[in-house]
């Protein structure tokens, strides 16, 4: 069987400067997957260049089967790549539900009925979305913002959904609230990329995982194996020399 | 006194609210693709000069211009025939099919002598597209140019069109047959029926934008790539085509403010520039982002322009363009005490 993603050898640099150095991975339909790493280490630019952000050097990526070369990311969103950017990138001005309704843009033709029933899923997971339907975005706390980018990806029924950062300034509380409905996406069938910050929070919800550094892959493996990995733990899950002495 | 005072007001609002449709295609091309347009004008002579000739029984210059226009479009496309020659086949028919109709249409409308009213919807259904082809032509190729250099294409395209319009028109000014001649007393004042005609004209025509913007998805649309493009873009909206529609409802505003103003003035190849500067004046009070703040600057635009015509009708353009220096200072208070 195909692997949903399939990225081979992926070189992505910011003019001279490498900042993913042949990068090979694949996804799964239904996996979870995450990257972790420190900032600067080429997460977002993963995300960015799998979005056709960011252009890529040399290297493949391949999705269901179709070679994406340089399509624009308003393609890849209909070809069923959608992202979570790490800045949100909302409209401050529209509403709440407006920004729903534009998650699914490209569904437009398939009538209020359909549509209607997708906002009220999103409103299901997300109930903090439905109190502040008719609020604009701009108005909103960061929590709620990271909420709307959320349902307003998953508006466009994403094949893969790719989660930049979404821990990234939130209160703990409602960082908490927003992985509980990651888990729940999971538990649906959602296949995704989680790129984080804070280890902890992404093998709670991820299958396998990748450690980045400065542009390359150096540790990887199933989520629960890499938990135990001792560079990891000493690196990444707080349990390195900070602790050691006290 | 009051009678003059009473007329000034009426002359003012008229041209503000042509200078409004200006403003308003301003802020929409702006907003969108963050293209400061100064060849908005242009549309208004183009619809101008479309009109008069529709009206005189002549085949618009305007026809010409989009059939060229088309034809060029697909010329520029012919890369893609290698690639995806089903596309490219579509593509080429439509844009065909959109030269045949326009021509049809206009054939149409010149045999059955269309009242004014109808006249002016065919010179919009020529003078819109124009926009399009031209945002093809010269936005679509490099989205992410700085504002400056859109700045200097938009003068290229300004002189560019201006010189299409005196080879296709020549110098001479073309009278224009006004909605509705004569007019109405209210009280002491004259008001022409064409002044009323503009102020419906033009409200209608903000009013149907506005509705459009809020209560569409598409209208929706085009204010989130105004408001965040990368946004949009994740959310699968086209900008490239949210471009190409501000750039058309730009284009029918615009020329629709010419068919509007020339009636009054007479039509002639360098009218647009002026118009457009002076929209432009009142734009600059809302940031060229703002609309209600637009609208009041082109209010003030056009109350200042007929008092001074009034008053000191010589320096007339001097005092409206003098103008900037205030709403500039204005802007920049304003702007401080934001960031403050």
């Amino acid at each position: 069987m195909t692997k949903l993603l399939e990225v081979s050898a992926l070189t992505v640099g910011y003019g001279e400067a490498v900042a993913l150095d042949a990068i090979s991975f694949d996804v799964a339909r239904g996996e979870f997957i995450t990257f972790i790493g420190p900032n600067g280490a080429g997460k977002t630019t993963l995300l960015n260049s799998l979005m056709g952000v960011l252009r890529q050097k040399s290297g493949t990526v391949s999705f269901k089967g179709e070679d994406l070369g340089t399509l624009k990311p308003e393609t890849r969103v209909a070809r069923g790549i959608v992202i979570v950017p790490e800045r949100r990138e909302l409209f401050p001005q529209l509403s709440v539900e407006d920004h729903l309704r534009l998650g699914a843009f490209l569904r437009r033709r398939e009538g209020r009925a359909i549509l209607d029933a997708g906002l009220e899923r999103i409103y299901a997971l997300l109930p903090k979305l439905k109190e502040r339907r008719r609020q604009l975005a701009g108005t909103l706390s960061g929590g709620e913002q990271q909420m709307v980018a959320v349902g307003r990806a998953l508006m466009a029924e994403p094949q893969l959904l790719m989660l930049d950062e979404p821990s990234t300034g939130l209160a703990p509380r409602i960082t908490e609230e927003i992985f509980e409905a990651i888990a729940r996406l999971k538990a649906d069938g959602m296949t995704a990329i989680i790129v984080e910050q804070n280890a902890h929070l992404a093998f709670s919800v991820a299958d396998r995982g990748f450690v980045l550094e400065v542009g390359n892959v150096v540790a990887s493996g199933a989520a629960d194996e890499l938990r135990q990995d001792p560079r990891v733990l000493a690196a990444y899950l707080g349990a390195g020399d900070r602790y050691r002495d006290a | 006194m009051i009678d003059t005072a009473l007329f000034l007001l009426v002359d003012g609002l008229t041209n503000g609210l042509i200078y409004a449709l200006l403003a308003l295609s301003l802020v929409l091309v702006f907003t969108v693709t963050r293209v400061v347009n100064i060849a908005q004008g242009e549309y208004v002579m183009l619809g101008a000069l479309t009109l008069a000739d529709l009206l005189q029984g002549r085949m618009p210059g305007t026809l010409y211009l989009l059939i060229g226009g088309l034809a060029l479009c697909i010329l520029l496309d012919a890369g893609r025939w290698r690639r995806d020659w089903r596309g490219a086949l579509l593509f080429a028919t439509g844009l065909i099919a959109v030269a045949i109709a326009a021509a049809l249409i206009t054939r149409m409308a010149l045999s059955l002598h269309f009242p004014v009213i109808a006249m002016m919807a065919v010179a919009l259904l020529l003078v819109a597209p124009l926009g399009v082809l031209i945002y093809r032509f010269t936005v679509h190729p490099i989205p992410d140019a700085s504002t400056i250099v859109f700045v200097i294409i938009s003068v290229g395209v300004s002189m560019a069109v201006q010189g299409l319009g005196l080879l296709i028109w020549g110098a001479s000014p073309y009278p224009v047959e006004p909605i509705a001649a004569g007019g109405l007393m209210a009280g002491p004042v004259f008001i022409p029926y064409q002044a009323i005609a503009i102020m419906v004209v033009a409200l209608l025509s903000m009013g149907g934008l506005y509705l459009f913007s809020e209560h569409t998805l598409i209208g929706k649309a085009l204010q989130a790539s105004a408001m965040n493009r990368l946004g949009a873009q994740f959310c699968g909206i086209p900008v490239n085509l949210a471009g190409g529609l501000a750039f058309l409802l730009a284009a029918a505003f615009s020329a629709l403010s010419g068919m509007l103003l020339a009636p009054l003035i007479t039509a002639n190849y360098e009218m647009g520039f002026m118009v457009g500067l002076k929209g432009f004046v009142g734009a600059a009070m809302g940031g060229l982002a703002d609309y209600p703040l637009s609208l009041a600057g082109v209010m003030i635009v056009g109350g200042l322009e007929s008092t001074s015509a009034y008053l000191a009708s010589a320096y007339r353009d001097v005092l409206v363009f003098s103008l900037l220096i205030p709403i500039l200072l204005w802007r920049n208070a304003r702007q401080r005490v934001e960031t403050r």
